[in-house]
Order: structure tokens, then C-alpha cells, then sequence
């Protein structure tokens, strides 16, 4: 599904990803913790092809395919996802109108037919009963006003609508309650069908409490340092990231 | 300057009417005081060189097709500028008179800067008179429009009056094809709790649209009005807003694109004569290619308007290099215990913005209109939804 060699990102001239390493076959579900700072989100950004996230070494295969040939919408339309950290607010514009705009573009480049409002209000209003969301967010404009937990359920609904084949979660699960995080889990769990692949980034262990990741690896100074099962993210929780400090001494 | 006015064309269709006299006395005010230049200061930022190289022909009552609406209204359709009042079939409570003698006797446009106001007065030929009672049904739309063959110039005249306690929508649809010149004088009066939601939706070519709007609110009286103007080679409106009694409010929202080659000047200005009287203003350009945007916005609060409330917002994006904005609040308070606010800001598309869209699927062309439309929605979102507000909405998506 996903291929990365010894991958090195640059933002503003100054290198974050340091030759990075990560490979993630068909419907496993990886997760990635390291420090703030360590270079996750730009993981994230540099995949989904952000402007300004320069790749200046190493490659990035998706399903066979070269992504850095690809501007950010022919990644989405491809099947990639990324849940950002901080969703964006777009004023004026309206969440079910965005939303339907973003699956018929992506339908429209890979050839298929456009759904029409009926039957894409069947499905968005699917998720946001599983995400125990207020239906009264489609009709606001994209993320304006939203709470943080609000936002963040909100991409997962993006998710669940746009069944992306690769979904890159970055740290959806900062600022949830502990409810909210376990209906974010559901949300994810739903969507696992053995084909489906995750890379879920996040700070703490708790939100994989609910999941079953296959591999756990750490970052630190953009690269990938350990990698290892879920007992790694416990391992994590106890010690905290200083570990990382001594195997680098 | 005197270029200019001999070479408009509609001297010569002038009616020998009752106005003679008051056409000679603007003619001499207007030679008196002169067409402002750019050392105007309201004038500044828009120069007349389109209209002085033009040359002006007489032209014919046109015969253009009304633009369609979707919604229930009532038409009045002024075709190369001129009203056709014959078969009018007015609601009840709505009047339409040619305005008298003594009214335009009594018309003063000021200065130079009110020079197209003087224009209008003397070489007007139908100055009408709308009167409404009661709560009207429907919108009273008024279509302005002009013909693909006209180079001619035209100065429609309309007062408008809201007697006590009415209550209107009035919607002006204006749309040009030719390479004339339009220029509009309105006067607009509220009477005690009378209620005028006015809409104007405008998209010019060649023509240069020259517009004052003189509005009178008279105590607990609601003035709204909301602008979508999508351009035009030179368009310039005067929009002065007075809160005369206890109680008056106003509201201003304005949209305003321009692109290549285009030039749109909007000069509003609310003044609060006396306390207790509350506005707000929110205004918003979006300029791209070659396009120049003018926005000025005066908030007068005089002396004694005591306990007045202001509020003036404008948010503005430049989308090329090219382009130019100025926009600019300008407030003068002379009063006690007011709350008078105001904001500015010029900038561009967000890139994040622009990102995420492109992250879901949404290719870069169609994030960046989204974005706009976005941005350009925003002063009517305040309009009751219904199919006014989808029909302007729809509008405007059309041209982003
Ligand atoms: N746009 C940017 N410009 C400059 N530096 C950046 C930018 N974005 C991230 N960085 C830097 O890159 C490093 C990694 O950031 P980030 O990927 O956000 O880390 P994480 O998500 O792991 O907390 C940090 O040192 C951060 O300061
Ligand atoms: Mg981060």
C-alpha cells in the first residue's frame, strides 16, 4: 500500500524528515508517536503533498505509484487521506456542499459517476450518527465555529464519507474526551475491512487502547527510530520518550 | 470637463415639459462646479478618462428582455433607462406619479463631487415618484438595462417614499450590453417605522454606471440594504444614509468583484443626526486580473447623537498582482456614550485553506472559487433565506 524509503523532507530549507522509513501493507493499521516536534505532521503534510514540504531525497510509493508526481487532489482522489491536526475553517463555505464537491471531484477524476444529493445524504448522515454529531453541522459553513473535539470528529466524518484506501490520522485524538475519543475509535474500527490501511499518529497511547494497531513505531528527528507491536506504545506510556534519548547517545 | 457634457447625446430628446427652468438651472450648476477630477478627494481613485473619450449617440427606447427571476415580483422595467408606465399593474397601496415641480425645484447635489447628481437633473427625461403603503406581498423589481446598440447616456430619476409604518422589498437589477452612460439619482425616504429591504444586483460591460442614492430614516424606520455589484468598466456609487429620529437603523452589505480592466467605486456614508440611532456597514471586495476596487466608508455621528451605535467592517481579497483595492473607514464622532467600531482588512486566498480543499479531492480551480464564493457570500448571509437570497447566491456562484 504504502512505501517509504529513507525519505528526507525539507520546510523553508531546513531538513525536518531525515530519511525516513515506513512500509504499510493492505488493511494493517500502523501508528506513529514521537515528541512534539519530531516531524509527524510533516509526515503527514509532506503525503498528502502540502506546497512547501520538499522532498529532496528518498521516495514515496502509494499502491506502486510515485507520489510525488502527484498534486495533492489526484493523491485524494487516488485514495489517500489525511486528518489534519488542526482542521482548517472555511468561511462562507458549507460542510454537506464541501463535502459532496470533494467525493464527486475525486468520483469524476477516477472515472466513476457522481453520487447524487439524495444518496450522499443517506451516507453523511450515517456518520454523523455513528460520530454522535449534530446533523446542524452540515449546514454551517466548513469547521467555522466548531468546538475542537467538534473539528476533529468532523474529519472522521470526511473519512467515513470519502473511504479513502489510506488514511493518515494526525493526533485526531488530542483534545477528546474520553467518549469522544472512543466513538473516534469506532468511527476508525468501522472502517477497517481487512483492505483499508491507517497510519494514525498520535501523542498517547490511550486513543490505541481502542484499536489494534499491527506495528508501532516511534519517531524522533525525523526518522523513524523503534518500531515494534502494540506492547511498544505501553512501553512508551511508562517511560515516556527519554529512552530515545539514551539509545541515540 | 465641458468635453464631456457636450459630448452627451440626450439634449435633443429632451421633452418640452414643465422641468425646462429646473433642467437650465442644473445645467448651469453643473457648468458652475465642474465634473470632479482626481484632486476631488471623494473622487480620488476614479478618474472619468473612460467617459471623456467616448463618444456618446442619441439612441432609441430599447427593446431588451427581462432578465428572468425566480421569484414572484412585481416589474418595472426601465429599458434604455426609460419606463414604459403604461401597463403597469401596481399592487395595491403602491403609487406611481411623475415627480412634481416644486420637488425637483427643491433638489441641491452640493459641489463638484455631486456633479453627476446635477447631470442627472439637467438632462433627466422622466423623474418618477414611488409611494408605498401598507406591507407589500411581493419584491417591486426594478430592471435597469440597456441594449447592445446604445451609446447613449441616460439619467432615470426615482424617489421612492415609505409611508409610516410600510414595509417593501425593492430589488434593482441592473445589466448593460452598450457603451453608454447610466447615471441614476434615487431619493429615498422612510417615514416613522417604515421598512425597505433594498437589493441591487448589478453586472455591467461598457457602460459606466454612475449612481447616488440619497436615503431618509425617519424614527424606529429600518433601512437594509445589500449590493452585489459584479463589475463593470466604470461604476461609481454614492450611497448617504441618514438617521434622522430616535430609533432609525441601517444596515449596508456589499459585495463587490472586479476583474480585468474593471473599475467600482462605492462611497457610502451613514450619518447619525441624532441619538439613539444604530447602523452597521460590512463590505467586501474581491479584485483580480487588471481589476481596481473603491470602498469608503464614512460613519458621521454628530454632535448630540449621544447613545448611537456603529458598526463598520470591510474585508477585502486581492487575487492578482494587478489588481488595486482601497478601502477605507472613515469615522468622525462628535458624540457621547457611543459605541462606534471598525475594521479593515486587505488579503489574499489562504494557502492552508486552498490545501485542505485540494487534500479532499477538489481540484485547485475549483478550491480557489469555492474559497471565494466562500468569501464573497458573506455580507448576505444576513438576508431571510428564501429564494431571494438563492437567486442572489446563484448569481454570484455564475460569475466566481
Ligand atoms: N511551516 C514550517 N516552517 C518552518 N518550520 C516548520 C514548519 N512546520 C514545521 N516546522 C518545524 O518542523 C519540525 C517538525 O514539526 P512537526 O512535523 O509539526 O512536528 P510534530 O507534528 O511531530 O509535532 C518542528 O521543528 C517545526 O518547528
Ligand atoms: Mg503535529
Amino acid at each position: 500500500m504504502l512505501k517509504i524509503n529513507n525519505l528526507k523532507v525539507a520546510v523553508n530549507g531546513k531538513e525536518i524528515l531525515k530519511g525516513l522509513d515506513l512500509e504499510v501493507g493492505p488493511g494493517e493499521l500502523h501508528a506513529i508517536m514521537g515528541p512534539n516536534g519530531s516531524g509527524k505532521s510533516t509526515l503527514g503534510y509532506a503525503l498528502a503533498g502540502r506546497d512547501g514540504y520538499d522532498i529532496t531525497d528518498g521516495s514515496v510509493e502509494f499502491e506502486g505509484q510515485d507520489l510525488s508526481e502527484l498534486e495533492p487532489e489526484e493523491r485524494a482522489a487516488a485514495g489517500l487521506f489525511l486528518a489534519f491536526q488542526y482542521p482548517v475553517e472555511i468561511p462562507g463555505v458549507n460542510n454537506a456542499y464541501f463535502l459532496r464537491a470533494a467525493l464527486n471531484a475525486q468520483r469524476k477524476a477516477r472515472g466513476e459517476e457522481e453520487v447524487d444529493s439524495m444518496t450522499f445524504l443517506k451516507t453523511v448522515r450515517e456518520s454523523i450518527k455513528t460520530l454522535k454529531m449534530d446533523e446542524g453541522l452540515l449546514k454551517r459553513a466548513v469547521n467555522e465555529g466548531f468546538s475542537g473535539g467538534e473539528k476533529k470528529r468532523n474529519e472522521i466524518v470526511q473519512m467515513a464519507v470519502l473511504q479513502p484506501k489510506l488514511a493518515i490520522l494526525d493526533e485526531t485524538d488530542s483534545g477528546l474526551d474520553i467518549d469522544a475519543l472512543k466513538l473516534v475509535a469506532e468511527g476508525i474500527n468501522g472502517l477497517r475491512d481487512g483492505k483499508r490501511s491507517f497510519v494514525v499518529i498520535t501523542h498517547y497511547q490511550r486513543l490505541l487502547d481502542y484499536l489494534t494497531p499491527d506495528r508501532v513505531h516511534v519517531l524522533s528527528d525525523g526518522r523513524i527510530v523503534e518500531s515494534g507491536g502494540k506492547e511498544l506504545s505501553h512501553r512508551l506510556e511508562a517511560e515516556g520518550y527519554a529512552f530515545l534519548e539514551e539509545s541515540a547517545a | 470637463m465641458s468635453a464631456l457634457i457636450d459630448s452627451l447625446a440626450i439634449e435633443a430628446r429632451l421633452p418640452a415639459d414643465d422641468h425646462v427652468e429646473v433642467r437650465r438651472r442644473a445645467h448651469k450648476m453643473l457648468l458652475k462646479h465642474g465634473f470632479p477630477d482626481i484632486k476631488t478627494e471623494a473622487w480620488k481613485y476614479t478618474s472619468l478618462r473612460v467617459l471623456e473619450k467616448r463618444a456618446f449617440s442619441d439612441h432609441l427606447p430599447g427593446s431588451n428582455v427581462l432578465p428572468e427571476l425566480p421569484f414572484a415580483a412585481t416589474v418595472l422595467h426601465f429599458d434604455n433607462g426609460l419606463l414604459n408606465a403604461n401597463d403597469l399593474n401596481l399592487p395595491d397601496g403602491v403609487t406611481l406619479e411623475p415627480q412634481s415641480g416644486a420637488q425637483l425645484d427643491a433638489v441641491d447635489h452640493g459641489d463638484r463631487a455631486g456633479a453627476f447628481g446635477w447631470l442627472n437633473l439637467a438632462r433627466f427625461e422622466q423623474a418618477w415618484q414611488l409611494r408605498i403603503e401598507g406591507q407589500l406581498e411581493q419584491p417591486l423589481v426594478l430592471v435597469i438595462s440597456t441594449a447592445e446598440d446604445f451609446h447613449g447616456d441616460v439619467h432615470p430619476r426615482l424617489a421612492i417614499e415609505l409611508a409610516a409604518g410600510a414595509k417593501a422589498q425593492i430589488i434593482e437589477v441592473h445589466g448593460d450590453c452598450g457603451e453608454g452612460l447610466v447615471n441614476i439619482v434615487q431619493d429615498i425616504v422612510l417615514e416613522q417605522s417604515a421598512n425597505l429591504h433594498h437589493l441591487i444586483s448589478r453586472q455591467s460591460a461598457q457602460s459606466a454606471w454612475i449612481q447616488r442614492s440619497h436615503v431618509k430614516v425617519a424614527g424606529d424606520a429600518d433601512y437594509r440594504f445589500h449590493t452585489l455589484d459584479r463589475g463593470g468598466r466604470l461604476t461609481r456609487h454614492d450611497l448617504a444614509v441618514h438617521l434622522t429620529a430616535s430609533g432609525a437603523h441601517a444596515e449596508i452589505d456589499g459585495t463587490v468583484l472586479v476583474n480585468d480592466r474593471q473599475h467600482v467605486d462605492f462611497h457610502t456614508a451613514i450619518d447619525h443626526e441624532v441619538g439613539h440611532t444604530n447602523s452597521r456597514e460590512s463590505f467586501r471586495i474581491l479584485a483580480d486580473g487588471s481589476g481596481v476596487g473603491v470602498f469608503n466608508g464614512r460613519i458621521h455621528i454628530q454632535r448630540g447623537a449621544d447613545d448611537s451605535h456603529s458598526d463598520l467592517n470591510t474585508a477585502n481579497l486581492l487575487l492578482s498582482e494587478a489588481a488595486r483595492i482601497n478601502a477605507k473607514p472613515e469615522l468622525e464622532i462628535y458624540a457621547e456614550e457611543v459605541t462606534a467600531s471598525h475594521g479593515a482588512t486587505i488579503g489574499q486566498l489562504e494557502d492552508q485553506a486552498l490545501f485542505y480543499l485540494r487534500s479532499r479531492g477538489i481540484p485547485a480551480d475549483q478550491a480557489s472559487a469555492l474559497l471565494k464564493q466562500g468569501f464573497a457570500a458573506a455580507p448576505f448571509e444576513n438576508i431571510e433565506s428564501g429564494p431571494v437570497r438563492d437567486w442572489l447566491l446563484g448569481v454570484l456562484n455564475n460569475v466566481i
